[in-house]
């Protein structure tokens, strides 16, 4: 499996704290990839770095063979890169197909505003939104607008989908039905980076795992083994748990 | 009840029959009133003297449709940036002063002294780069401090210009005086209205101006799904500075003086923004209707004398009404896009069987 995402040595620091300190790892072409932690490990931080909203302080970020560390969103979008944001970011005043067609217009995608609703609606099914697409955002559940804005971030066309939490506060159903619109969206060709606090997630839908401690990596593997991982554990629940939970 | 309709101009619409018979009809009715209005000043021509024709309208009358048509470019370029990219620029007329400085120094004979034509030619062209220029830094900002800063920008390029005496200092510049131009000047800037909703227009139904909305509606998003968010801010403030720049030149050849108060006129610089939000911000017509609209209210109510302090006071409250109860604007009023608004009331009265 040759890497599509390959990420080098990239630091990021907010004043005096090191966000991501030295953070490598390959995400291969076709994968879905976990990155776990516990909160203020770096995920997210680490994802604006891919994303290029943050330019890192040190280290690659090489997709696709193109270096793009420290290159503006807009050109990272272009060459493939999708991603959603932990907390929505919809077009408010648009309805949930508008949102996609503008996704469409833009990214990889580029396509021509007659066939950008097209786009839209076969997104919106994908995700299991069709028979929403005319509401407007506000009066979509959260849940829904969770998934619009996975469709919105897939109408551009994206190899690489960086999914941030996308099952964050959503109940057990909710979260069953996520996970099976992550592996339809996986099953059409796009490669996933998903960031999750949700340990069942990323056990339902992961092969492998990197796993980030105060912006380091600390354990790379299947999801078996990381979560066995007495240092995950550690980092999780605390030093005794771990002690009790792996018997040391 | 369902919510309110939020949709922009731009947008795909559910009661797409509705909306659309409703715009044909505007559409109609303000192409009609256009060219009556813009055939009724032939009359008041030697010509139309000599046939023995009635003359309709007066040579204020012509000087006020000039002014409308003037503030219809203004005020629809900066919807443009205000409107349909959300960030209120408190200083489009620092682009309207530069146009008309631009023009004034073209055709002076002591300076570069071109013909008109090319004056105008360059009006739109200088506001442009200024805003290019400036637009780089300031639309980093948002909000208030975007708003605050474009102020600060006009008021300090109008403080710059009465200091050079180049351009012709505290006095001002005089372009030559033209006779019987009225009727020209009103054609070149009815002319110039139309280009500033055509290109409104253009711009509406492009991929730039879904990517105008999307920055609106939220920057980052908007930037990650592949938007050049700078370029696209910076070109639309350029864009919007050409067209108020070419108001600006039309206004001082017409006027046949500029100086820093009529060019960086702070009344100029609120009036186009109100009339934007009146008429609607972020539509197409609605910047048109709320420049015609507020504009002849002034014309008619605050320019004379007996009226004229109450004539502020009722703008100011239909203002505060407008913008609490029909915050989207007159068009959305008649559109649908408002809880107060003609089609809100019918759907509202069919849904509860009355």
């Amino acid at each position: 499996m040759t890497a599509l995402l390959s990420i080098q040595g990239v630091t990021k620091r907010f004043g005096g704290v090191a966000a991501l300190n030295e953070v490598s790892f390959d995400v291969g072409e076709g994968e879905i990839l976990g990155v776990i932690g516990p909160n203020g490990a770096g995920k997210t931080t680490l994802l604006n770095c891919v994303s290029g909203v943050y330019r890192p302080d040190a280290g690659s970020i090489t997709f696709d063979g193109h270096s793009i560390a420290g290159e503006p969103p807009h050109r990272i979008a272009r060459l493939g890169v999708g991603r959603t944001f932990q907390v929505v970011k919809p077009f408010a005043s648009m309805t949930a197909r508008e949102n996609a067609a503008v996704g469409a217009l833009f990214g990889a995608s580029q396509l021509a505003l007659s066939r950008a609703f097209a786009a839209a609606d076969e997104v919106l099914e994908m995700v299991g939104m069709a028979g929403k697409a005319s509401l407007p955002v506000a009066s979509l559940t959260i849940p829904d607008r969770k998934r619009l804005e996975v469709a919105r971030a897939l109408a551009t066309r994206p190899r690489l989908l960086l999914l941030d939490e996308v099952m964050a506060g959503l109940n057990p159903v909710e979260v069953d039905e996520a996970l099976e619109m992550v592996r339809t969206v996986h099953r059409s060709g796009v490669t996933i980076v998903l960031i999750e606090h949700v340990m069942r997630v990323v056990v339902g839908v992961c092969r492998r795992v990197v796993v980030l401690h105060f912006g380091q990596t600390l354990a790379e593997g299947t999801p078996d083994g990381v979560l066995r991982d007495a240092r995950v554990i550690e980092a999780y629940l605390g030093e005794k748990y771990a002690r009790r939970l792996v018997g040391g | 009840m369902p919510p309110p309709s939020s949709e922009t101009i731009l947008v795909e619409r559910p009661r797409l029959l509705d909306r659309r018979r409703l715009r044909r009809l505007l559409v109609l009715l303000l192409v009609l009133g256009a060219v009556l209005v813009l055939l009724a000043p032939l009359t008041a021509t030697d010509q139309a003297d000599s046939l023995g024709a009635p003359q309709l309208v007066d040579r204020s009358q012509i000087r006020i449709l000039t002014t409308v048509a003037m503030f219809v470019v203004m005020a629809s370029a900066w919807n443009l940036v205000g409107g349909l990219t959300g960030y209120s620029s408190f200083g489009n007329v620092a682009f309207f002063g530069l146009g008309a400085y631009t023009c004034a120094v073209a055709v002076d004979a002591h300076r570069l002294h071109l013909p008109m034509a090319a004056a105008i030619a360059l009006a739109p062209l200088v506001p442009a780069a200024f805003a290019a220029l400036v637009g780089l830094p300031l639309l980093r900002l948002r909000g208030h401090y975007f708003a605050i800063a474009t102020l600060g920008t006009a008021v300090a390029v109008g403080e710059v210009v009465k200091n050079v005496d180049y351009l012709g200092g505290a006095t001002g510049l005089f372009p030559p005086i033209l006779h019987r131009a009225d009727l020209l000047f009103l054609y070149l800037m009815v002319g110039a209205a139309l280009l500033a909703v055509l290109v409104s227009r253009l711009i509406l139904r492009s991929r730039f101006g879904y990517g105008l909305i999307a920055i609106r509606e939220n920057e980052e998003a908007a930037g990650v799904i592949g938007v050049n968010t700078t370029m696209y801010k910076v070109g639309a403030f350029a864009v919007a500075a050409a067209l108020t720049g070419l108001a600006g030149g039309l206004f001082a050849l017409w006027n046949s003086f500029i100086n820093q108060e009529l060019g960086f006129s702070l009344d100029f610089n609120i009036q186009m923004i109100l009339m934007a939000v009146l008429g609607g911000a972020g539509t197409l017509f609605g910047p048109v209707l709320g420049a015609i609209v507020l504009e002849l209210l002034i014309q008619n109510l605050a320019g004379r004398s007996d009226v004229a302090v109450y004539a502020q006071i009722g703008l100011g409250l239909l203002l505060a009404v407008t913008v609490i109860f029909v915050p989207r604007g007159i068009v959305a009023f008649f559109g649908g896009g408002s809880r107060l608004s003609v089609a809100h009331l019918r759907r509202s009265l069919r849904e509860t069987g009355v």
